[in-house]
């Protein structure tokens, strides 16, 4: 007995390698753990930062015109760009100045609206006036009866005066008026409504968002008449402010969804948001993710379509991308074209996307597991095409592919940079010259150019341009695993992603969340698009108020 | 796009790391592809002899030679075959040992890449062969290895089994060629069912006796003729059984997909059935201590060449009296097997062991240990029904 | 609550989790070992007497953990019969679990390097594997669940499929006579039928995380029903296609079967190809549920954090899957769990229901 259990005693070895499966186990635990803090430590100390900041000192205008003018012009008259204006007003006897910024006032209603009016036609107006000299009724005054222009705001404080001119407002001091006018809107020029050229679609509205956010929050409001579609204005940055909008849907948002949205928007902390890419990666719920965890769209229809589904749109001015929040994996393979079209097409375009994506993923990998590894799975006649054609490869398979598709991936990035008359071409050429030659000098198969290149089509079929990059990335992840254990490797590599994508949040939604946690009635939009008459529920995963579309 | 290209140079760096630490990664251009294996009794050839006397040699018996299908060949060795105006897709590569397993490994001191056996397709072995050696010890590797596929399929040569492997259309390689072969059982019930491995083993194992289907060769030519038995209590190669006892044997069965049958009708001439559908049931039976069988055949069929220009197809008379003639051909063919089964061989390929066990599985368990001789005893009695259903499309 | 910290599972996953938990390397193994018991083919009528005593069994399981609503059988053993003997059996279930974990861990190492990787050390896929299923487990129980979520229905087509294509080798003369030798081998082949149901004990601590504690039954029924029938469909299927004399003789029948035969014309020629992949993915469900519920176990009954626990099983289900040095000894380990299986099949749940019973009705105590 006892020398049947010595027998059975591992050995030192054994025993060295089960420590050291944990050693390395601990050790990528705590790498992970760590970078993760280091994240939210940054975003603590940042906090702090802008407490300190809050304090900043709120001066009111005087009555005193020449103050207040000197004031002003020490703030901001460093700029080259801003002009003072001034003049007369001849019958009421007091000084006014226009300030503006060079470029962004509206010349015409300047001129027209207020310097004619105040410089000329107020004299018959105000001569019957007594009350004239009362400062406070000063303002109201030309608000009200003098000056025919249509925004007219009034503005006590110093800072936020200084402020609005320099985004573009024209202030109006008069003397011994306490207050300045702000007149006008921002005028600027913005460039034409464009089809989005990142989601261009056959069928389906040309229309896609400007970088005005105004412009595209009508967008919103003018893809139908509803009054459940609230927008709820933001300022984020702390140095350079810019207005953030969020739009829902009042009756079938989730309210603490919307609550997260919010509490994460308002912890933004950053100088300056330059692109809504900021933003997403602000309020991701894992910055070490591959996946995105909230979909870009240039495109109304989509928001909209996503509003509707209880989800959030987060758009920023400034830029045509808005945000929808939260995200799911089945998401990044639909496409709006798949509701347009009628369902069947629909639901084999979507399948057709479901292949693509695998193969865009896995292709290579699998190309290196069986030609490096497993001889023995594939058909006969295909492996001794494949051994005719390899004869005089100079390179094991993972390094031939590497070769391959990384010279894709450049053509693919220099594409993008080329002049847009080159770069088709440019593509073509480069795609077809390099597999070409590279197969003529016996570098690489032409049976791996063929999946390299099935490779590159698949993953230029995916709808969203950012999913297509998470599987590019990952794509090189499993060739690596394949060309470590072989089918192994991959199918290790598969259950990594699959972990990875079960814990995997975004906004508190289960990432893969028809397929698990199992939602039958979401499979309708899942594989296949259901005929519409089917889809008469709102998507379960979102937890909305209101459950029915009809 | 930032974050994209730093992972590319991360990956290229550990690629190169990976690149030294796959265990099992062997590029398949590196290995030789073998579609066919050839046993044959051990017989040096002659490139062997001289090797062997230039001092390569080991401790062997010399038990029986190996010949492995090599698909495709190098292409500098296809190049140099070309001057000689013979573009060959194959090669052929033979050594003589004891152990396959051993012949196997020793391809690798022959050539530069080891040999893999994924895509073994068929094996032949010498009917010489399978009559000096129990099968079961010839299959033993095969059976064991974790290469070749169970999907394998095995047969009998009457010659040397090497000889099968040789082809006179260079652009062929005879081992898809037998493997393709096989799929023709629809056009004639000469081609008999193919044994894979997995069904040998099965019949090895149950000690019962079996066919393998026998290729006959010559000069480049083959041609699937007839099958060899093997006997299940020494699993040696026993007899064969020709063309027309295979054939009758499929009708035993039932398992015939399709066919024909000619023979001569009453004036001499020559007219053929074409097999439709071909069905079969045998029931055993027991009575006291006697067993015996009992095999209805039914099939359906067409008269699809007649020479004789005095009959009229359409008359139904002459149909009947077809179907006698017929029905008599076959049963004459039936005799010749059962004669070959029970008195010359003593064995029983057809089946009948399984219909006995399956309805008297007590009776089977007391005469399983030597059913081949309790069968050559038992009396078989056939009923053969067959019907012309139609003319084809010319009534004369 | 959008945002869901606690750790429960739906019913649906609780069926899934059973299955995947129940089925494992017995899809492998079965055939053998059942037809090695009975020698007969009749050990499709083995599975099914298995089959119906398991889901018996199994149900008084159910109906015991129904009793301590949240509680997992690592906390109300202690309750029913104190706290050391609850701990002793605690332990015993958490050994159990711990060696089918490494035993599952072997038999996978072992086809691998069979047919995939030959050549490669059994440490570099045994590690990496069971890495992958610590970082699954650390997700927790819903995390889990939802990964064999999304395996699940793919693994479950491709078998089916499988089997379906090796339909051609189908010859019922195979499974013929029916009882040609009486019914006593269905009973010898009944001791290793119930051996593949192993893991079916995972109900008693699964029902403490269900989000309707209620519909345990029918999530049991479904959970041991659909790898009851698939290993009826193994069974049928492989004897079927392959007589019972060379399943005999085969060390792997199933993989057997399927590299029987060749499709061409498809772009898989060869379907152990898909076989194995997904077979390998089910093992891993396999082994990563053993793991979790050994770790739970530990962190129960010791009242340790689960993370150190999943950490400090990594070594030890290695030393126990490297174990057994041959083949041999691995097939051993097998029957030695099966039997350990049986032990604690009718110790736990019956033993428990009795004494528990009895202290209610009989002591009038409040437990």
């Amino acid at each position: 007995m006892w020398s049947v259990i010595i027998s059975h005693l591992p050995n030192w070895k054994v025993c060295a390698q089960a420590i050291l499966s944990l050693v390395i186990a601990i050790g990528f635990y705590y790498l992970n753990k760590y970078m993760r803090s280091l994240v939210e430590k940054k975003n603590a100390s940042a906090q702090k930062a802008r407490k300190g900041q809050h304090l900043a000192a709120h001066t009111n205008l005087s009555d005193h015109y020449k103050d207040n003018l000197q004031a002003i012009k020490q703030a901001i008259s460093s700029n080259s760009d801003v002009h003072f204006r001034e003049f007369q007003i001849a019958e009421l006897h007091a000084r006014a100045t226009l300030i503006f910024v060079d470029g962004m006032q509206n010349e015409e209603l300047i001129s027209k609206y207020v310097m004619k009016i105040l410089m000329a036609d107020v004299k018959q107006a105000a001569s019957d006036r007594s009350h004239l000299f009362d400062p406070l009724e000063l303002a109201s005054y030309l608000q009200d009866e003098v000056l025919p222009v249509c925004e007219v705001y009034e503005a006590a404080e110093l800072h936020g005066l200084n402020q609005s001119i320099l985004m573009g407002f024209t202030a109006l001091l008069v003397e011994g008026m306490p207050h300045a006018l702000l007149i006008g809107s921002l005028g600027m020029t913005t460039r034409a409504i464009n089809e989005p050229s990142s989601e261009a679609l056959l069928r389906g509205p040309r229309i896609g968002f400007t970088e005005v956010l105004s412009e595209n929050t009508s967008m919103l409001r003018r893809q139908g008449y509803s009054e459940e579609l609230e927008i709820n204005m933001y300022e984020v940055g702390t140095r350079i402010k810019r207005k953030l909008v969020i739009a829902y849907m009042k009756d079938i948002v989730n309210p603490d969804l919307l609550q997260e949205v919010r509490d994460r928007i308002g912890k933004i902390n950053m100088d300056f948001i330059a692109e809504s890419g900021y933003v997403e990666q602000l309020i991701e719920d894992d910055y070490l993710s591959p996946f995105q965890q909230s979909q870009n769209t240039e495109r109304p229809d989509r928001v909209i379509s996503g509003l509707l589904e209880g989800r959030i749109a987060i758009l920023l001015d400034g830029t045509p991308f808005a945000l929808i929040v939260p995200v799911t994996f089945s998401m990044l393979l639909q496409s709006p074209e798949d509701y347009y079209d009628r369902w069947l097409p629909g639901t084999l375009l979507r399948m057709l996307r479901f292949f693509a994506a695998f193969l865009a993923l896995m292709a290579p990998a699998l190309y290196i597991s069986f030609i490096s590894f497993h001889p023995g799975l594939i058909p006969t006649e295909l492996a001794v095409t494949i051994i005719e054609t390899r004869q005089g490869v100079p390179f094991p398979s993972l390094i031939e592919v590497m070769i391959l598709e990384i010279s894709i991936e450049i053509l693919r990035e220099a594409g993008i940079r080329l002049p847009k008359p080159i770069g088709p071409a440019m593509g073509i050429v480069g795609g077809l010259i390099i597999g070409e030659a590279a197969v003529q000098a016996g570098i690489v198969s032409p049976f791996l150019v063929i999946v390299v290149a099935v490779t590159a089509i698949s993953s230029f079929s995916i709808p969203v341009y950012s999913a297509g990059i998470t599987l590019r990335i990952l794509r090189f992840g499993g060739m690596l695993c394949a060309a470590v254990l072989g089918m192994f490797g991959t199918i290790l590599f598969i259950l990594i992603i699959c972990g990875h994508l079960s814990k995997l949040k975004s906004f508190g939604v289960p990432y893969v969340t028809p397929i698990s946690p199992f939602r039958l009635n979401d499979w309708k939009d899942l594989f296949l698009r259901a005929p519409l008459p089917f889809m008469n529920k709102r998507p379960d995963m979102m937890k909305t108020q209101d459950k029915k579309r009809r | 796009m930032y974050r994209c290209k730093n992972l590319l140079t991360l990956l290229l760096l550990s690629s190169l790391v990976v690149t030294q630490g796959c265990w099992s990664s062997k590029e398949i251009e590196d290995l030789s592809v073998y579609a066919g294996l050839a046993l044959d009794v051990g017989e040096r050839p002659e490139v062997e002899r001289n090797l062997e006397r230039e001092g390569a040699t080991y401790y062997k018996k010399n038990l029986l030679t190996a010949t492995i299908q090599i698909v495709p060949i190098k292409s500098f060795e296809r190049q140099e075959k070309s001057s000689e105006k013979q573009l060959l897709k194959y090669s052929n590569l033979r050594l003589t040992g004891d152990s396959v397993f051993e012949i196997m490994r020793q391809y690798s001191t022959r050539r530069e890449r080891p040999v893999i056996g994924h895509h073994l397709k068929v094996i032949v072995v010498s009917t010489k062969l399978a009559q000096q050696n129990q099968m079961d010890q010839l299959m033993d590797f095969v059976l064991r290895d974790n290469d070749i596929r169970p999907s394998c399929r095995v047969f009998l040569s009457k010659g040397k089994a090497y000889d099968t492997f040789i082809s006179n259309q260079p652009e062929e390689v005879p081992a898809f060629r037998i493997n393709s072969m096989t799929q023709n059982r629809y056009r004639t019930n000469k081609v008999m069912k193919d044994v894979n491995l997995t069904q040998l083993d099965g019949l090895l194992h149950s000690q019962q006796s079996f066919l393998l289907q026998n290729i006959v060769s010559t000069k480049g030519e083959i041609e699937f003729s007839g099958a060899g038995i093997i006997k299940g209590e020494t699993s040696k190669w026993i007899g064969d059984l020709n063309q027309e006892n295979v054939e009758s044997l499929s009708w035993i069965q039932g398992t015939g997909q399709g066919g024909v049958i000619k023979s001569y009708d009453w004036r001499n001439k020559n007219i053929t059935y074409e097999i439709k559908s071909m069905h079969s049931k045998t029931t055993a039976k027991l009575q006291g201590d006697a067993i015996s069988f009992h095999v209805a055949i039914e099939s359906n069929g067409r008269l699809i060449e007649n020479w004789d220009t005095k009959e009229n197809p359409s008359e139904l008379a002459y149909l009947e009296g077809a179907e006698k003639v017929f029905e008599e051909r076959l049963t004459t063919m039936l005799d010749h097997l059962m004669r070959k089964m029970q008195s010359k061989y003593k064995v029983d390929v057809a089946g009948f062991g399984k219909v006995l066990s399956i309805k008297y599985p007590k009776k089977w368990k007391s005469v399983k240990d030597n059913w081949d001789e309790v069968f050559s005893q038992v009396p078989v009695t056939f009923e053969v029904k067959l019907t012309i259903t139609d003319f084809g499309s010319s009534t004369e | 609550m959008f945002i869901r910290n606690d750790d429960k599972i739906t019913t649906t996953q609780t069926s899934i989790f059973i299955t995947d938990t129940v089925l494992g390397a017995g899809i492998l193994t079965l055939p053998r070992g059942v037809i090695e018991a009975a020698k007969t083919p009749d050990v499709w009528l083995s599975v099914l007497l298995g089959g119906f005593i398991v889901i018996m069994v199994t149900m008084v399981m159910v109906k015991l953990s129904q009793q301590f609503p949240n509680h997992t059988v690592y906390q109300y053993s202690k309750r029913i019969v104190g706290t050391i003997p609850g701990g002793i059996l605690g332990v015993c279930l958490i050994g159990y679990y711990i060696i089918i974990a490494g035993f599952e861990v072997r038999i996978f190492a072992e086809i691998t390097m069979y047919y995939l990787l030959e050549g490669t050390p059994i440490w570099a896929i045994i590690i990496p594997f069971i890495w992958v299923g610590t970082y699954i487990c650390f997700g927790g129980i819903n995390a889990i669940a939802r990964v064999f979520q999304i395996i699940f229905p793919i693994s479950i087509f491709i078998l089916v499929l499988s089997y379906f294509l090796s339909i051609r080798l189908f010859d019922i003369d195979n499974l013929r006579p029916v009882l040609g030798e009486g019914v006593l081998p269905v009973f010898k082949g009944l001791k290793s039928t119930v051996l593949i149901f192993t893991g079916c004990e995972v109900i008693m601590t699964l029902v403490a995380h269900m989000q309707h504690p209620e519909r345990a039954v029918r999530a049991t029924f479904a959970g041991i029903g659909i790898p009851f029938v698939l290993y009826l469909m193994t069974v049928i299927v492989v004897v079927g296609g392959m007589s019972v004399d060379s399943v005999m003789n085969s060390t792997w029948p199933t993989i057997d079967l399927l590299r029987s035969f060749e499709i061409t014309g498809l772009i898989f020629e060869r379907f152990e190809f898909p076989f194995l992949v997904i077979w390998m993915m089910q093992l891993f469900c396999n082994f990563t549920s053993f793991y979790f519920n050994a770790s739970l176990g530990i962190s129960q009954v010791f009242r340790l954090k689960i993370h150190p626990v999943i950490f400090g099983l990594i070594p030890v289900i290695f030393i126990t899957t490297m174990l057994p040095e041959r083949i041999n000894d691995v097939f051993k380990l097998g029957d030695t769990i099966g039997k350990m299986g049986i032990f604690l099949f009718f110790l736990v749940p019956v033993l428990l229901t009795v004494i528990l019973l009895f202290r209610k009705k009989v002591l009038n105590h409040h437990v």
